[in-house]
């Protein structure tokens, strides 16, 4: 059966909009560390620096016992964090500064490793 | 209107997406958009229930549309929609004006690095597996390019690398993609059963060959009656080349 050429290109294009919406079939966190109950309010962060499953682990293991965090999700591959903490103890805006805070190194140096770029 | 301006039109904007998700969009991204980590993660998902290093979803449910796209118009992600591909066709092209005649190894030569594609899958498969990393990504192009030759290289072994990739993409067309890239190896099997694809007419045709001088992959369509090589990637450059009217044709079949 002839098909017109332009049926390729659609193929195609179908293909990219395809695998871009069939991606939540999928979804996974890279780590999920839970402290306690795990309870409280979501907040979800894209934060620069979460690049891989290493600094993935490197992220929870330095925020997972921060007072009033309750679990981390991180999402290597779209560099997100999803924080579970108690409003009564902590603020959004306090995670950040803490996330975002320098990280002393052995030299005496220090250097920041994440940097939040959105906070829903 | 000529197929490749629309094939160069997609082409770009994929280009264009992807260096967006590279150097634009504020956190690095672009790994994203390649199918074969799809294959790099099963492992991990398998083992872990975890994705591997820098990979996710999107890999995985690009490999499986990619796959599905194979069954239904062999390697048209390839020809149509991949960074690599167009930026080795490019160059390609570049070489060829320079040398103003295309290398072709000898047919033995040929089939033989032909088979290094299925080399590079499982050792990049393998290393993959067993490292829990992607300890390949210093040799590979997709990731020294648009990585700007960042984080997890290999020095100068990856400028060595992108190098001699280049030097190979000037000198051989589609050099990467028709000896080294593994997702072709993964597609392959894909690609031979793919429904739409080129058919000739062989009463009108008149072997004149300007199909295959035209075909990225060096195909020689003129002596084909319908096109089931594992290598073409509809990308329809031999329609588009043929003098001849209603000789080439996209047909879908069995």
């Amino acid at each position: 059966m002839n098909v017109p050429k332009f049926v390729v290109p659609v193929l195609v294009i179908a293909t990219l909009f395809g695998g871009y919406f069939l991606r939540t079939a999928f979804t996974q966190p890279t780590t999920n560390v839970t402290v306690g109950t795990g309870a409280g309010e979501k907040l979800e962060c894209v934060v620069d620096g979460v690049k891989c499953k290493g600094t993935a682990e490197f992220f929870t293991a330095l925020y997972r016992d921060i007072e009033g965090i309750n679990s981390i999700e991180t999402y290597a591959a779209d560099h997100r964090v999803v924080f579970t903490y108690d409003p009564a103890i902590i603020t959004p805006e306090k995670i950040r500064n803490i996330m975002e805070a320098p990280i002393p190194l052995e030299d005496g140096s220090s250097v920041q490793a994440f940097k939040c770029m959105s906070m829903k | 209107m000529r197929t490749r301006y629309v094939r160069y039109g997609l082409l770009t904007g994929v280009l264009g997406l992807v260096l967006y998700l590279a150097f634009g969009s504020g956190v690095r991204s672009f790994e994203a958009y390649c199918p074969f980590g799809g294959m790099e993660a099963l492992w991990g998902l398998h083992t872990s229930g975890e994705f591997t290093c820098a990979l996710g979803p999107l890999n995985l449910s690009m490999l499986l549309a990619v796959v599905a796209l194979a069954l239904v118009a062999k390697k048209s992600f390839c020809g149509w929609a991949c960074p690599i591909g167009f930026l080795g066709e490019l160059c390609g092209h570049a070489g060829g004006m320079v040398t103003k005649k295309r290398a072709r190894p000898g047919a033995r030569l040929d089939g033989v690095l032909r088979m290094l594609r299925y080399v590079v899958l499982v050792v990049s498969l393998v290393f993959t597996y067993k490292a829990g990393e992607l300890i390949l990504r210093g040799y590979d192009p997709f990731y020294l390019i648009f990585s700007g030759i960042g984080h997890g290289t290999a020095g100068i072994v990856s400028y060595v690398v992108l190098l001699l990739l280049g030097i190979g993409a000037l000198l051989v067309p589609m050099f990467f993609c028709r000896y080294l890239c593994p997702l072709g190896a993964v597609l392959d099997p894909f690609s031979r059963v793919g429904i739409v694809k080129v058919f000739r007419d062989e009463g009108k045709c008149t072997k004149c060959g300007s199909c295959q001088t035209a075909c990225p992959h060096d195909i020689p369509v003129h002596t084909l009656t319908q096109v089931r090589r594992r290598d073409c990637t509809n990308c329809l450059e031999c329609l588009d080349a043929c003098p001849e009217k209603m000789v080439l044709s996209v047909k879908a079949s069995l």
